[in-house]
């Protein structure tokens, strides 16, 4: 399956219309990403990248990370690595759940909503087995 | 150039175009980036230019940080710089942003305006006021340079200046409040968007 690109996407309407709903996520999945421990930047882009298929202009992240951690729904802290620098590490704040919580129900709610409403359109031949008519293709409706 | 160099270069420019931010934010966010250009490099082992690539030029992530914290920082503001920068900013991203720049413009020079023309009131007041014709018809206000012909006559005298502030000044609370609002509410786009 195609991958969703954060890039904005310039030219084709539609590919505009993913880079702006793929944005739209990415808030929320950052937040996601925390919810079962801290991770500093790199580690949250890798597991957005694994575990959502949201692929990041790498830049992206941090001034949203920054911004969550403005409004009091993260915290920040420097952790010596072996590495030998320090990283800083992410964790959510009670507010920073309690936000996603919101944010996922919500999510959850509108797109299983929308689900239902495209059935038709991803599965035009589903529409109404019982009539056993010839399913008419688009072009064929819109004439 | 060595890779030390190259990154060096990239955080300078990056240090360079959080200009606006305090000095104690600019480091936080300088180290943290320069923190992901040496783990990321050390990960996949790319070279350096190839992870920078990857972050973006130095001026576009440091306008991504400034949007955020202009944004941010206004929408709790009552000055009308620090808000209409805010705005000007905001109606660079879309329509919405335009209309309120353009509210912007038109609550600030109208609330501005009548402030004005109550404080001229005293200076020149023949020429300031609120002009009705014989019929009874509106036909001016404020302060005009020469003021309206014999057939206008002024109903508010001094009650222009009591008047104009009053209104004037609610008018720059309005649009105060609905720029702070609309700010509020893009962040909250901005966020998803």
């Amino acid at each position: 399956m195609a991958q969703l690109r954060a890039q904005p996407a310039e030219g084709d309407p539609s590919d505009r219309w993913v880079a702006q709903l793929r944005k739209g996520a990415l808030e929320m999945a950052a937040l996601a990403s925390l919810w079962r421990g801290r991770l500093y930047g790199l580690e949250i882009i890798r597991f957005l990248e694994n575990h959502s298929r949201l692929v990041l202009a790498e830049g992206t992240i941090y001034p949203i990370l920054s911004r969550l951690k403005a409004e009091g729904l993260l915290t920040s802290e420097w952790v010596e690595a072996e590495a030998g620098h320090p990283r800083k590490y992410y964790s959510l704040t009670d507010a920073g759940r309690q936000r996603l919580r919101q944010m996922a129900e919500a999510w959850v709610g509108f797109a299983g909503g929308l689900s239902r409403l495209l059935e038709p359109v991803l599965h035009p031949a589903d529409q109404d087995p019982s009539a056993g008519t010839p399913v008419l293709k688009t072009q064929e409706i819109t004439q | 150039m060595t890779a030390e160099m190259q990154i060096d270069s990239y955080l300078t420019a990056l240090r360079l175009h959080l200009g606006p931010l305090t000095i104690a934010e600019r480091e936080e966010i300088v180290r943290e980036i320069g923190a992901h250009v040496r783990d990321s490099a050390e990960e996949t082992g790319a070279s350096i230019e190839t992870v920078l690539a990857r972050l973006g030029p130095a001026k576009e992530l440091a306008a991504q940080y400034r949007d955020g914290l202009l944004i941010r920082q206004a929408s709790r503001s009552n000055s009308p710089i620090v808000l209409l920068r805010a705005t000007l900013r905001l109606a660079t991203k879309g329509v919405f942003g335009i209309l309120v720049f353009f509210l912007a413009i038109f609550g600030y020079a109208m609330g501005g305006g009548l402030v004005l023309t109550a404080l001229i009131k005293p200076i020149f007041p023949a020429n300031t006021g609120l002009w009705f014709d014989g019929n009874g018809h509106f036909m001016s206000s404020g302060t005009l340079f020469p003021p309206p012909g014999s057939s206008a006559h002024e109903v508010l005298g001094l009650w222009y200046i009591p008047l104009a502030l009053t209104i004037g000044s609610l008018a720059l609370l309005l649009t105060t409040f609905l720029i702070r609002r609309s700010l509020r509410i893009s962040q909250h786009w901005q966020s998803k968007l």
